[in-house]
C-alpha cells in the first residue's frame, strides 16, 4: 500500500526541477499561468510529455532492474539445483545359480513382485518368457559395490525345485547371475518431494513426442512464450468445447513449477513470461525438457509428493519409464493437467478419459496410426494397486534400515542425497514369514505377534514382521515391544555354568525341586514349574531340554547372579538387566529384536555378530560410499559354543520342541527353546538350523492371557517357517577340546556305554571326570601328554 | 591357572628346543585351497575368483561383497572363511578376522598343512589384537601340525 505522503514525495521529486527552474528566472518571481493561457497550455503539454518521458525511463529503469533480478533468480535457480531425492532403499538381490534351491513358484513370485512382463522371447530388460520347463528372462541390471550386474538375457532351468542349469542367451553356462534387487521404500521425511532422475537420452521418444503434441507443439521453434500456441490452444479448446489444451508452453509450465505459486493471477503470468524468456536464453531446449520432466507434479502419496516421469511410472505402474508402453506415456502425460482431479486409483473414468484425449492429441500429429489408436484406446489403465506395490509393503523392515541408517546419516542427507541402500531383505523369506504368522492368527483375532529371521553366519536380517497385518505401518513389535521373554532366559543360565567347567557339564544333576530365596527388601521368590511339579534331581541338559523352573534357578544361584548378568551382555543383551534371580525364568523385558540378537549369538556357536539390515550405502551415481561388512566376535569359546546348541539340540529331540522334529526332515538338525511368561501373558520360539534363526513371539496388546505356551503356538509357527525356507543342517560336530564322554546315572563318573542309566554327554576336557563307575567298560581317561596339552588349550 | 602357565612356560621351552631341528621351509606352508574344499569347481568359484582380482586392485569393499557373496551359495568353504579373514586383516579389522578363521577351522580338511596356516593365521590376528599368549597357543598349534606332515 502506498502512502499519501509518500506519493507526495514523488511529485515533488519530479516536479521539483522545473519548479526550481522557473524560480530562478531573472524577475526572481514566479509568473502567474492565468496571464498567458497560449503559453500555459503549451508549457502544460510539455510539462507532460516530459513526465511521460520521464516514467517512460523510470519504468525502463525498473524493468531492467527487475529483468536483471528475475535473469539472476533464474540461473542461480537453475545452475545450482540439486533434487531433492530420498534415499532408497532395495531388498537382496536375488542370486541365481545351478543347484539353488528355488520352485517354480518362488520364481513366479518374485518376477511378479519386479513386474516383469511375459513376452514370447524376452527381448528387453523386464521382460520374461517360458520354454519346455524354463524361463527365460531379461535382467534389468544395477550398481553394486562390486560393480553390480549388467542387463542380460538369461535362461534358466527349474528341476526338482532347484535351479539345474543357468546359462547365457547363447547357451553357455553361467556360474551365477542376479535379478536386480526389488526397491522395497524410500526413506524421506513427512513432508517431501520424491523423484527418480531421469536422463533425456534415457526417456523414451515418443513419450517426449506424445507430451509435446498435448502440451506444447512449438516447443522446438518458440523462445519461451509462444503466441501461436496460445491461439491454436484457444482455437482448439474452442473446437472440442473443453480444455483440451494448455496455452503455456512447457517452459512457462517449467517456470511455474520451478519458481513460481501456483495461482493463477496476472502479477504471476507477468512474471512468468520474461522468465520463461530468460531461461529459453540462457538454457538448451534439451536441458529445459530433462527438468521439467524430472520436475513436474504427478500425485501425491500421503506427506509425498510424486515428483517426474520416473517415479510417476513407479508409483503409478510398478515399472521404469523405459519399459512403459504408449497408453502409459498417455496416462502419465494426462495426469500433468490436475494430478488430482485425474489420478487413475480415485477417479479412473476421469483419468481414462483424460488418457484417450492425448492419444487422440498424438494420434493428431501422426504418432499413432488409426489402428494403434483404436487398440491403446481399448486398454485398460493397468494402474497397480497402491498397496500392491513392494514400496509399501515392508513397513517394519524400512523401520529398522531407518534406525540403523540414522545412526550413520542425518536425516536431510537420508532425505535428499538420493543414496541407494542395499539392505538384507530376503524377500521370499518375508513372505514366508508374514503368511505363517498371519495364517495361525487367523481364529485368534485378540492376539498379535512378530517374527524375525536372520541369517546366523552373516547376521543379515532376512525378515522381520511386526504386526499380524504386515502392511500396517503401525507399532512394530518386532522391534518396540517389551515383552518378558520367559524360558528363552534359560540357555544364559547354562551358558553361566558351563563357563565353569570345573564346576558344571550337561551331566551335572541338578535338583528340581521347591525352594526359596529371601531377597534383601524382605520379599520371598519361591519358583515354580509350568505343571506345579517337582520332578527331583536331573542332568543338567534336561533340566534345560523340559524348561524345569526350579531346576534352572537353582542352577542360576550356583552359577552366580552376576556370571548370568554378564553373560546375558555378552550374548548381546543391551537393555538393562534387573539383578534379581528371577530373570534366570525371563521377568527380563526385551523386544523379540534383542532377544533374535541374544540367540544370534547362540546360533553361531558363540560368536557375537550384530544384525545388520544394510549390506551397503552407493551414492546416487551408484559409487559405493559405505558398506556394513559383517564384523562378528568371539564371546565365548567355540567349545562352551558348541555345548549349548548340543543342550538345544537335545530340546528339539526329547524336550519341550519335539512338535518340530516330529515335523521338519529328518535330516534337517534343528536346536531352539520355548519360552512363556507368567500367565501365559507371552508365548516365544528361538530356534536355528545351519541356515536360518527363527525367533517367534505371540502376544496381546492388552497384555491378556494368550492361551498359548511357546510350544503350543509360536513353535508351531516356527515349524511352518523353517519347513518353507530352503534350510541347511546346522553343523555339530565336536570342536578340539571337546569329547563325547558316557556317565553314570548320577553323571559324576565315567561309565560304559549300555549300563544302566548312563547317558552319552558331549564335555570340554577339563570336565571329564577322573573316576570311573564299575560297570561296563570305560574308554581310557585322557591322560599323561594328551591331557596335559588338552588342559593346555581348554 | 598356575598350573597352565607353569606347563605353558614348559612347553614354549620344549618347542624353543625343538625349532632347532626344524627348518624354516617347515613353516612355510601353502595357502592354496585345500583339496575336499566345496568351493572347487562350484558356481562360487568364479565370484572368489572376483574377489582376489579385486583384491589385488586393491577394491578391498568389491572383495569382501564377491566374498560374502560366495559365503552365500558356499557357506561350508572353509577356503571362504580364510579369504575373508585375510581381507579383515588387510582392512585392519583382526576381531573381526579372528571369527573367521575361527569357523574355517571348524570347517577345514583334515589336511595338516592347511590347519597350520590357519593357526599362523589366527596367531598373525590375535597379535594384532595385542592378545600375546593366544597368538602363541596358536603358533604352538601350527607348529605341532607342521611336525605331523
Amino acid at each position: 500500500m502506498v502512502m499519501p505522503g509518500s506519493i507526495a514525495k514523488r511529485e515533488g521529486a519530479i516536479y521539483c526541477r522545473p519548479m526550481s527552474k522557473a524560480k530562478k528566472s531573472p524577475s526572481g518571481k514566479r509568473s502567474p499561468a492565468r496571464k498567458a493561457p497560449g503559453r500555459a497550455a503549451a508549457s502544460s503539454g510539455i510539462r507532460w510529455r516530459r513526465l511521460v518521458w520521464q516514467l517512460a525511463l523510470v519504468s525502463l529503469v525498473i524493468g531492467l532492474l527487475g529483468l536483471a533480478w528475475l535473469d539472476a533468480r533464474v540461473r542461480q535457480r537453475f545452475d545450482n539445483h540439486q533434487w531433492q531425492l530420498p534415499a532408497r532403499v532395495y531388498a537382496r538381490p536375488v542370486e541365481l545359480f545351478s543347484g539353488r534351491e528355488m520352485t517354480a513358484e518362488n520364481l513366479d513370485q518374485l518376477l511378479s513382485l519386479l513386474r516383469y512382463r511375459r513376452d514370447d522371447a524376452a527381448r528387453e530388460p523386464g521382460t520374461f518368457a517360458r520354454f519346455n520347463g524354463g524361463v527365460s528372462l531379461y535382467t534389468r541390471g544395477f550398481r553394486d559395490s562390486d560393480g553390480g550386474e549388467p542387463a542380460q538375457q538369461i535362461r534358466l532351468l527349474i528341476d526338482s525345485q532347484r535351479i539345474g542349469k543357468l546359462t547365457d542367451a547363447g547357451g553357455q553356462p553361467l556360474p551365477v547371475a542376479r535379478l536386480e534387487p526389488l526397491q522395497i521404500g524410500s526413506i524421506h521425511p513427512g513432508h517431501s518431494e520424491d523423484r527418480v532422475l531421469v536422463k533425456l537420452e534415457d526417456v523414451p521418444p515418443l513419450l517426449v513426442h506424445m507430451l509435446m503434441a498435448t502440451e506444447d507443439r512449438s516447443f522446438h521453434e518458440h523462445h519461451g512464450i509462444s503466441i501461436r500456441g496460445l491461439m491454436r490452444a484457444v482455437f482448439a479448446n474452442l473446437r472440442a468445447g473443453q480444455m483440451e489444451q494448455g496455452g503455456s508452453t512447457l517452459t512457462q509450465q517449467l517456470v511455474k513449477n520451478f519458481w513460481l505459486t501456483r495461482e493463477r493471477t496476472l502479477s504471476r503470468k507477468l512474471t512468468e513470461i520474461p522468465m520463461a524468456l530468460l531461461l529459453e536464453l540462457h538454457y538448451s531446449k534439451a536441458q529445459i525438457l530433462e527438468t521439467y520432466l524430472n520436475e513436474v507434479y504427478l500425485g501425491q502419496d500421503g506427506g509425498r509428493a510424486i515428483h517426474g516421469m520416473g517415479l510417476a511410472a513407479q508409483f503409478y505402474f510398478g515399472r521404469p519409464l523405459a519399459e512403459l508402453q504408449p497408453h502409459q506415456f498417455a496416462m502419465l502425460i494426462g495426469l500433468l493437467k490436475g494430478p488430482s482431479y485425474y489420478d487413475p486409483r480415485r477417479h479412473p473414468e476421469r483419468a481414462r478419459q483424460r488418457r484417450d484425449t492425448v492419444l487422440q492429441a498424438a494420434a493428431s500429429q501422426g504418432l499413432l496410426d488409426d489402428k494403434l489408436l483404436g487398440y491403446l484406446r481399448n486398454k485398460p489403465l493397468e494402474v497397480v494397486p497402491k498397496g500392491g506395490s513392494a514400496l509399501y509393503a515392508f513397513p517394519h523392515f524400512i523401520d529398522l534400515v531407518r534406525r540403523q541408517l540414522g545412526r550413520d546419516y542425518p536425516a536431510e542427507i537420508l532425505a535428499s542425497e538420493g543414496l541407494v541402500i542395499h539392505s538384507t531383505l530376503d524377500v521370499l523369506a518375508q513372505l514366508v514369514a508374514e503368511q505363517k504368522l498371519s495364517d495361525f492368527l487367523v481364529p485368534h483375532k485378540e492376539l498379535n505377534g512378530a517374527v524375525i529371521i536372520t541369517a546366523p553366519d552373516q547376521g543379515d536380517v532376512l525378515a522381520l514382521v511386526g504386526d499380524k497385518s504386515p502392511r500396517s505401518a503401525g507399532f512394530n513389535r518386532a522391534l518396540d515391544a517389551q515383552r518378558p521373554i520367559g524360558s528363552l532366559a534359560k540357555p544364559a543360565v547354562v551358558l553361566a555354568a558351563l563357563q565353569q567347567p570345573t564346576k558344571f557339564h550337561l551331566g551335572t544333576r541338578v535338583t528340581d525341586g521347591p525352594f526359596e530365596v529371601r531377597m534383601e527388601d524382605g520379599q520371598v521368590w519361591q519358583p515354580k514349574n509350568y505343571d506345579n511339579q517337582s520332578l527331583g534331581a536331573m542332568s543338567l541338559t534336561d533340566a534345560l531340554a523340559q524348561s524345569r523352573n526350579q531346576a534352572i534357578a537353582r542352577l542360576g544361584l550356583d552359577a552366580g547372579l552376576g556370571e548370568v548378568i554378564r553373560t546375558l551382555q555378552k550374548l548381546g543383551v543391551q537393555s538393562r538387566i534387573p539383578p534379581y534371580p528371577s530373570i534366570f525364568l525371563g521377568s527380563l523385558n526385551l523386544s523379540p529384536f534383542e532377544t533374535a540378537v541374544m540367540y544370534q549369538t547362540i546360533a553361531t556357536g558363540g560368536q557375537r555378530t550384530p544384525l545388520r539390515s544394510i549390506t551397503d550405502v552407493l551414492d546416487r551415481h551408484g559409487a559405493p560410499l559405505a558398506r556394513y561388512p559383517v564384523r562378528p566376535e568371539q564371546v565365548f569359546d567355540p567349545q562352551q559354543g558348541y555345548l549349548l546348541q548340543w543342550a538345544l539340540r537335545q530340546a528339539m529331540i526329547r524336550g519341550t520342541g519335539r512338535y518340530a522334529v516330529a515335523q521338519l526332515p529328518a535330516n534337517l538338525l534343528v536346536a531352539g527353546k520355548t519360552g512363556t511368561s507368567d500367565g501365559q501373558r507371552d508365548a516365544w520360539f528361538a530356534g536355528f538350523s545351519g541356515s536360518h534363526l527363527a525367533l517367534v513371539w505371540l502376544g496381546r496388546d492388552d497384555n491378556g492371557d494368550t492361551g498359548f505356551t511357546g510350544s503350543s503356538g509360536p513353535l508351531r509357527i516356527w515349524t511352518s517357517i523353517m519347513a518353507a525356507l530352503p534350510q541347511r543342517p546346522m553343523r555339530l560336530v565336536p570342536p578340539a577340546g571337546v569329547e563325547m564322554v558316557w556317565l553314570d546315572a548320577d553323571g559324576v563318573r565315567r561309565s560304559g556305554q549300555g549300563c544302566e542309566g548312563a547317558r552319552e554327554y558331549p564335555l570340554m576336557t577339563s570336565s571329564i571326570p577322573q573316576q570311573s563307575s564299575a560297570c561296563g567298560k570305560v574308554q581310557s581317561v585322557p591322560g599323561g601328554v594328551k591331557r596335559w596339552f588338552k588342559g593346555l588349550f581348554d | 591357572m598356575v598350573q597352565r602357565v607353569v606347563r605353558l612356560i614348559v612347553m614354549i621351552a620344549v618347542m624353543s628346543l625343538a625349532a632347532c631341528t626344524v627348518t624354516p621351509g617347515d613353516m612355510s606352508v601353502p595357502m592354496e585351497m585345500p583339496p575336499g574344499d566345496p568351493l572347487k569347481d562350484s558356481a562360487a568359484e568364479s565370484l572368489w575368483q572376483m574377489a582376489v582380482a579385486a583384491r589385488e586392485q586393491n577394491n578391498l569393499a568389491a572383495a569382501g561383497r564377491y566374498l560374502e557373496r560366495a559365503l552365500y551359495m558356499q557357506p561350508e568353504s572353509s577356503w571362504l572363511y580364510r579369504e575373508l579373514a585375510e581381507l579383515r586383516l588387510r582392512e585392519d579389522d583382526p576381531q573381526s578376522a579372528e571369527v573367521m578363521i575361527q569357523r574355517a577351522l571348524r570347517l577345514a580338511p583334515p589336511r595338516p598343512a592347511y590347519q597350520a596356516a590357519l593357526w599362523q593365521l589366527l596367531a598373525t590376528a590375535r597379535m594384532r589384537q595385542g592378545d600375546e599368549q593366544g597368538a602363541e597357543r596358536a603358533r604352538l598349534e601350527a607348529e605341532m601340525l607342521v611336525r605331523r606332515r
